[in-house]
């Protein structure tokens, strides 16, 4: 690929770029499912490109190809040159970065078995026994599970002497299995609600996620919902599952803390930050239980790398240090604006799009307590397990999440199951509220496989690792 | 970007090599570019080309899916070498039929303008600067995008299909921002050159300057007003949740046929057949889309059908398909609610109190089945009293049920406008007035 990377380079910078970085990358990925007993798709994907960006005139352009013949990456490479002068022509403030040295190197994504070299049928064997087992109750209308496998080689290089290659494997799988009854439809999800969960790992980690082996537990929890009394309402003690957690570290901390949000450049669509810059270091973001980083040296997650898309090095930065804000997700550019400099965090969905602010693994770190000791110790309140719906406001700070199911907990003891529970809060007020995290033995790292941001969309497979919690005072009830 | 013509030749040609059993080949070519501004000054600007091809096999009852985006020349016999790959592993079943040559031409109406397709970044830049110019001359800063995107579509199978059209679309979103409000507007088109940027302007930066200094009020349930930027979320919430055969199939619609659910002033059709919503002659399949009323004076009158729906029904597919064989079913993407017959300016004149919203953000659903969604208003809430506008008021989130809200609705505006929703599909809307809108915090 460094032919072609040079080639892009050279005719960026011919065209008149100051700076310029070029992704060269091939992508494969297998994605299988099965519905109501019948493999429903089988579909195998390549991809592969370059996306070249560049700064000429003190803009930024991009330009994206799919053609990797010399002469179509030296014209892609003049056409990101006219668009950064295009550009430069209504702007008045030039591009600055902050220094980052230029490294070279490789990286590989650790697993134990490429999934790539796991037959197909393995594969459809491993869906259709899923589906076997979740068919025996005839109020399961809907059984479906699905795999997913990615490979991915990235190699990047930048006018500045950048040269890096990586290979990122990813496995992810999950079931669903829906239950319906004349006025009511409930689903039930594992791992993960929303397809799947999904790792940076090989084969191994869908073999330890047993698909078939939870498949009837999990349709039978579908089937309790349907005649499962309503969440009741009010204001009580709530315990997150750690893959709600997770959800919540994503968007109420993931997010507002991306550096390009508070700068205003996602001001249109994604939206801002309430974690303006003059709170950092002092701001109460939570408890003194809360900590949160974000990590892209830890694996599994799927924000493990060697690199970012912009060069820099995997790292670990906190980003809230028990419960104060200290931190922010970073690019070059951003990090400058502020008198730092990146700490990674620049990734694109692909060659064709342009590298911004993503999450890495950002995770609420381990406490000390556990599942068991937060319900003993909970005189009443909600166990809620699996997202269901999501949604805050632009600024990070209103939200209002579902789960699938709840438990309610009555004098330290889990009760009945309740359905349709949602819960809701201000983010600086709900993290402080967190009176205890678990520990380590219950921590997990999640992956979240559809985090939406930018224009064009880019769609981003990120990480969080998280453990059971709780929090005090939760606004909770049913959906109507 | 490859003409029409060159892409059905690839498809011919790939047809051409098919030894036995049946296939499907969907090749895409896309040309598309954006340009980001923020702080009224241009931070990202971008663009992209490339093909993409799609190899559906059937053979011995059994599917399989390829798909190539790269690779030059070699990308259709890689992407057919994955089609059967993938063929093999599947099980035998009843695999969907691949549909056959429409009986007659049909509308082939497309949306394209060839200003669209040569439009340029440094043409895109001096749109741009319509918007950065107006809000600097107030005080204020523009945030935002211009996009432009030619896309060539060819659908060719073995049972006699053979479709192709290119189409385009220019899409311009605006946010205002000011020191303690914003306003938002948006213009979407197949040709650049209908967007009425100074309009947009200037709309943009009044809702901004109204916006200002904006004060809390209490959750409850509001009479409202809605913009077609929020009625847009509704529709194309309802198209995700329940106009699907597919979800009718599976029980997990609302939608139940000949059952009135909505007030007799609500017609809700997709209609990719006019000029109106971004027409497009053929779905994934290749089949002609046909114009769908679903709610019908607010009864619930049909859902879109794709092959395996319409096989699993007894009747004939509506063109509404996804890529084939996929497990979330058809998908209304040209959206229309009927205008009614009040102007929309007339319509907070009749509200003694209530909320007139602007936009919506972040909505998901909560409840599918009883089409409960959840959301923001962003970017120009304000309170109406006696009539009036009377103040800007902070962000609310609402938890409502679209078919109760739509039950409850008082007035249609004779105006719509053409809006993109999340999902990107095209909607028609109108502005609505609503009884009673629930806002939970």
């Amino acid at each position: 690929m460094r032919h072609l990377s040079e080639r892009a380079l050279d005719a960026a910078t011919a065209a008149g770029a100051s700076y310029a970085d070029c992704r060269v990358i091939n992508r494969t990925v297998q994605r299988l499912s099965v519905k109501n007993g019948v493999v429903a798709s089988v579909e195998l994907y390549e991809d592969e490109g370059i996306g070249i960006r560049v700064i000429a005139g003190g803009s930024w352009g991009f330009a994206g190809v799919d053609e990797l013949r010399a002469g179509s990456i030296e014209e892609t490479a003049r056409h990101a040159v006219d668009i950064a002068k295009a550009s430069s022509r209504v702007n008045r403030t030039p591009v600055r970065l902050a220094p980052a040295p230029p490294l070279i190197g490789e990286y590989t994504t650790p697993f134990i078995r490429d999934p790539f070299a796991v037959s197909l049928d393995d594969k459809v064997g491993l869906l259709l026994r899923t589906d076997e087992a979740m068919s025996h109750l005839p109020q399961i209308r809907v059984r479906e599970c699905s795999l997913e496998f990615v490979r991915e080689q990235r190699h990047f290089a930048s006018t500045e002497g950048a040269l890096l290659d990586q290979t990122i494997i990813e496995s992810g799988g999950g079931l669903d299995a829906t239950a319906t009854s004349d006025d009511e439809v409930q689903t039930r999800s594992f791992p993960n609600s929303f397809g799947r969960h999904q790792v940076c790992a090989g084969w191994e980690a869908v073999e330890a996620f047993d698909l078939p082996g939870n498949a009837e537990r999990v349709a039978e929890e579908a089937v309790a919902l349907l005649t499962a009394a309503q969440c009741p309402a009010g204001t009580m003690t709530v315990i997150l599952d750690a893959t709600q957690a997770a959800l919540q570290v994503h968007e109420s901390c993931g997010h507002p803390t991306e550096l390009d949000r508070v700068l205003g450049h996602e001001a249109a669509y994604a939206g801002t930050s309430f974690l303006t810059p003059d709170l950092l270091g002092s701001f109460r973001y939570g408890s003194e239980h809360v900590t949160m980083t974000a990590d892209s040296t830890r694996a599994p997650g799927l924000g493990t790398f060697g690199w970012d898309d912009e060069g820099v090095a995997a790292q670990r930065t906190v980003l809230v240090d028990q419960g104060i804000f200290t931190g922010y997700l970073s690019s070059r550019e951003t990090a400058a604006a502020i008198g730092q400099v990146s700490n990674g965090a620049m990734r694109a969905d692909g060659w064709s799009r342009l590298p911004i602010i993503r999450m890495t693994n950002i995770n609420l770190e381990p406490g000390t307590s556990s599942l068991e000791e937060m319900i003993a110790t909970t005189e009443h309140g909600v166990y809620l397990e699996t997202n269901r719906s999501w949604s805050i406001d632009d600024r990070r700070l209103n939200f209002q999440f579902g789960t699938q199911n709840g438990w309610e907990i009555i004098d330290g003891k889990r009760t009945r199951l309740v359905r349709n529970p949602i819960y809701s809060g201000q983010t600086p007020e709900f993290w402080g509220s967190c009176d205890a995290v678990a520990g380590p033995a219950e921590w997990v790292m999640y992956g979240v496989v559809n985090c939406g941001k930018g224009q064009p969309p880019q769609s981003m497979h990120v990480g969080h690792g998280a453990a059971p919690c709780r929090f005090r005072n939760v606004r909770v009830e049913p959906s109507r | 970007m490859s003409g029409n013509e060159e892409l059905l030749g690839i498809g011919d040609g790939a047809l051409a090599s098919l030894e036995r059993g049946e296939a499907e080949v969907v090749i895409t070519d896309s040309r598309s570019e954006l340009t980001r501004f923020a702080g009224n000054e241009i931070h990202q600007s971008v663009g992209e080309r490339f093909r993409h091809i799609r190899v559906r096999l059937i053979d011995g009852g059994r599917t399989g899916v390829g798909e190539v985006r790269g690779h030059g020349d070699g990308a259709v016999a890689l992407a057919f070498a994955a089609a059967e790959a993938s063929r093999r592993v599947t099980a035998e079943s009843d695999v969907s039929p691949l549909p056959g040559p429409p009986a007659s031409g049909g509308d082939e109406t497309v949306a394209y303008s060839a200003a669209t397709d040569a439009a340029t970044p440094q043409d895109r830049a001096e749109l741009v600067s319509i918007i950065t110019e107006a809000a600097g001359t107030h005080h204020l800063q523009a945030y935002g995008a211009l996009s432009t995107t030619t896309t060539t579509t060819a659908v060719v199978n073995s049972a006699g299909v053979r479709r192709s059209a290119t189409s385009t679309q220019a899409s311009l979103v605006a946010v205002v921002r000011g020191h303690d409000g914003a306003g938002y507007a948006s213009r979407h088109s197949a040709d650049i050159d209908a967007l009425d940027v100074p309009g947009l302007a200037a709309e943009v930066v009044d809702t901004c300057e109204r916006d200002q200094g904006a004060t809390p009020i209490g959750p409850g349930e509001y009479e409202v007003v809605l913009s077609p930027y929020a009625v847009t979320d509704l529709l194309e919430h309802l198209g995700w949740v329940g106009f699907s055969a597919l979800a009718v199939q599976e029980h997990r619609s609302f939608m139940h046929l000949g059952q009135k659910l909505m007030s007799e002033k609500i017609t809700i059709c997709d209609d990719a057949t006019t000029n109106g919503i971004f027409p497009f002659p053929f779905d994934d399949e290749g089949v002609s889309t046909q114009r769908v009323t679903m709610i019908d004076r607010g009864v619930c009158a049909a859902v879109v059908y794709d092959t395996p729906t319409a096989v699993h029904d007894g009747v004939v597919s509506t063109g509404h398909s996804l890529p084939q064989p996929n497990t979330w079913g058809p998908l209304p993407r040209h959206v229309a609610m009927e205008a009614g017959d009040t102007p929309w300016q007339e319509m907070v004149g009749s509200v003694s109190r209530g909320l007139y919203i602007t936009r919506f953000w972040y909505v998901r659903d909560v409840h599918p089945l009883r089409t409960v969604i959840t959301g923001m208003t962003r970017e120009g809430t304000f309170l109406i009293e006696n009539g009036s506008i009377t103040r800007p008021v902070k962000d609310l989130r609402f938890t409502q049920s679209i078919v109760e809200a739509l039950a409850d609705v008082i007035q249609v505006s004779s105006e719509r406008r053409l809006e993109l929703g999340e999902g990107e599909s095209g909607v028609l809307s109108p502005w609505l007035r609503i009884g009673r809108f629930s806002f939970t915090s």
